[in-house]
């Protein structure tokens, strides 16, 4: 009994052999065969083998440089179609969410949460960026209300503010008009625009990373308490349709009379604590 | 000794000293005052009815009726109610109860972040609605006077253009209608808040209330804050010192930024409907402003209409509110323009004999 294959090249190789020995006698190139065919034919079978040999062999020689599988032997076969083996946890992709679920969050998972993390310190610097902007115009509109204070200073030298208070009242109202012509301008409005928006963004980004953690460890999420919350609303919305398309309140009298005395206030207030 | 008689040296000490002792008595004064001497809206009222966490308070009367028909007030979500009845001689409430007003206030509550998803219709054909038909109940009337005040006007304005039979008179204090006539009168000072919103794309609100829920009230009171530089950077220094004078200024100083630091959270599908339809699209002027499925037609207002503004109101510019006028579906439309600015119709000392009387004698013509 001939030793079994080690491993599925070295298999694969040999099966390879064993067709072309079938398929081609051999024989040496220019003798004809038992059969009395033509020696021609013969070479042209000879030379067709060798180079089909050749193949083979580099064909053979690549499958050796793979890695090398297990070898397929009846052993390895019985263990590969196994019934347990595809009934039970674990097969392969197959399972893999399944395996997730109950086995929790793979280290592949760690790697998406520092991606959370770093998404979340690039929206900060950006939030810090546009702060930054936001706060360059402003104090560029300071810079101007200052030059613009000096020089009027400089300008009514004669009826200068004789008091610190009349200096502070006249340094406030150039202030006041700088900083409010600045706040009219685009460039402001786009700079608090995105000043917000990257604050928005940062904190939403940091939503997502504690939802992540409220995930793993069975905490509600804002996300879910504000579905939940919507449903109650849009809830609430239907039934007060629902109260108004069922008719009209009780008809009020058509005359008005003046203000009922406050017993009759104070006695609905237990009504008013049940809808509460 | 006049102070131009001075040298500059001696005017530079008596003006030191002035302010020394202004501190020092400021000081003491801070020292004696406790929080229960800065209490605001404590006129006399009681609750009568409660949903959620909207309450509807009536006040106590403090004069012979002179009215049949009672007013429910309506502030909006930016800031509070609280601000009609600031200090006892600086509240609206107060004059319309002397005058001999029957007269409800609505109190939308604290909104968190569960009422994110409350919307203009919850306000108005819910919460507003549920208050009305239990005046109408208790008085056995079919319509009452309604009064709202800045966005609160704008919910009035929904309500009395959907409900029509429940309004008996109509009146709207400091109300935004037509939101894009910021810059009407060209005034620099006047509708940054329009501006800055319509500088916001949709999705910018969006992600605004999607991360923070509501629209939030320190972000508001930071707008407020910047669109008047100047009375902002003065406050704390120069505004509180001139207060140091005299206890009572200290003390109104002191009642009104308790009520500026108490500003609630906006729910946040409110907020987006106030700020992209009709902060920015003006809906609600063009006819398109849609609540439940129904839009708003002004037009449907044919109940008399008191329209009152700030003549100096930078955050709802006169002309922003004055388009009413045309939009209306009635002719009996009055307008009051007052001296002052926004929170001044109700809290200056100037408008205290305005405001209300003027309210009052326009109600008794048509009670």
């Amino acid at each position: 009994m001939s030793e079994a294959p080690n491993t599925w090249a070295d298999s694969w190789a040999t099966s390879q052999q064993a067709l072309m020995q079938a398929m081609f006698p051999i024989l040496p190139p220019g003798v004809a065969s038992a059969t009395g065919a033509p020696g021609a034919l013969q070479e042209q079978f000879a030379e067709l083998r060798g180079t089909w040999q050749e193949s083979i062999e580099k064909w053979t020689e690549l499958v050796k440089q793979g890695p090398k599988a297990a070898p397929i032997t009846p052993e390895a076969l019985r263990t590969l179609f196994a019934p347990d083996r595809w009934s039970g946890t674990g097969a392969g992709a197959f399972d893999a969410g399944l395996r997730q679920v109950l086995e929790g969050p793979k280290y592949a998972m760690l790697f998406d949460l520092d991606r959370k993390l770093l998404a979340l310190r690039q929206l900060a610097s950006q939030r810090d960026k546009d702060v930054a902007s936001f706060q360059a115009i402003l104090l560029q509109a300071w810079n101007t209300a200052f030059a613009r204070f000096s020089s009027s200073i400089a300008a009514t030298k004669d009826q200068a503010p004789a008091t610190w208070r009349d200096m502070a009242d006249r340094w406030l109202a150039v202030v006041n008009d700088t900083l409010i012509e600045a706040q009219r301008t685009e460039a402001f409005v786009e700079a608090q625009r995105k000043m917000l928006r990257s604050a928005s963004d940062h904190r939403l980004q940091e939503r997502k990373i504690a939802e992540a953690w409220c995930d793993a460890f069975h905490v509600p999420t804002r996300t879910e308490m504000d579905e939940m919350q919507r449903t109650v609303a849009e809830l609430r919305r239907q039934l007060r349709a629902l109260e108004r398309a069922n008719g009209p309140r009780p008809p009020a009298a058509s005359h008005p009379t003046a203000s009922q005395p406050r017993k009759r206030l104070a006695a609905k207030k237990s009504h008013a604590s049940v809808r509460s | 000794m006049p102070t131009a008689k001075k040298t500059a040296a001696a005017q530079a000490l008596a003006e030191f000293s002035d302010f020394s002792l202004k501190m020092a008595r400021g000081q003491q004064m801070l020292q004696r005052l406790k929080d229960e001497d800065v209490q605001i809206a404590t006129a006399d009222k009681e609750v009568v009815f409660r949903q959620d966490k909207v309450t509807l308070y009536r006040y106590k009367a403090t004069a012979k009726a002179s009215l049949k028909v009672p007013v429910l007030v309506a502030y909006g979500q930016i800031g509070r109610y609280t601000m009609t009845d600031l200090q006892e001689d600086r509240s609206m409430l107060r004059n319309l109860l002397a005058l001999g007003v029957d007269v409800y206030a609505v109190d939308w509550g604290n909104p968190t972040r569960s009422d994110r998803w409350l919307a203009f219709e919850d306000y108005v054909d819910g919460y507003l609605n549920e208050c009305v038909e239990f005046i109408c109940s208790e008085h056995r009337l079919s319509a009452i006077n309604l009064l709202g005040i800045c966005e609160g006007g704008v919910f009035s304005l929904c309500y009395a253009a959907l409900y029509p039979d429940r309004v008996k008179n109509l009146i709207l204090t400091i109300t935004p209608v037509d939101f894009h006539q910021d810059q009407a009168e060209g005034r620099a000072n006047h509708g940054l808040l329009n501006l800055w919103t319509r500088g916001l794309g949709a999705d910018d609100i969006d992600r605004l209330i999607e991360a923070n829920g509501n629209l939030p009230g320190e972000l508001m009171s930071y707008v407020f804050a910047q669109m008047t530089p100047g009375a902002t950077l003065s406050k704390y220094n120069v505004g509180l010192l001139d207060t140091f004078d005299d206890e009572k200024k200290l003390l109104n100083f002191l009642r009104m930024e308790k009520w500026i630091a108490d500003r609630p959270h906006h729910p946040g599908e409110a907020a987006k409907q106030l700020l992209v339809n009709l902060y920015k699209n003006n809906e609600l002027i063009r006819g398109q402003f849609r609540l439940a499925g129904r839009t708003v037609n002004l037009a449907d207002i044919k109940v008399p209409v008191l329209n009152v503004f700030a003549k100096d109101d930078h955050i709802i510019p006169p002309k922003t509110t004055q388009a009413l006028r045309a939009a209306v579906g009635t002719k009996d439309y009055t307008e009051i323009g007052l001296d002052g600015g926004h929170v001044g119709v109700f809290v200056s000392g100037k408008s205290q004999g305005i405001l209300g009387k003027g309210i009052h004698d326009w109600l008794r013509k048509r009670d």
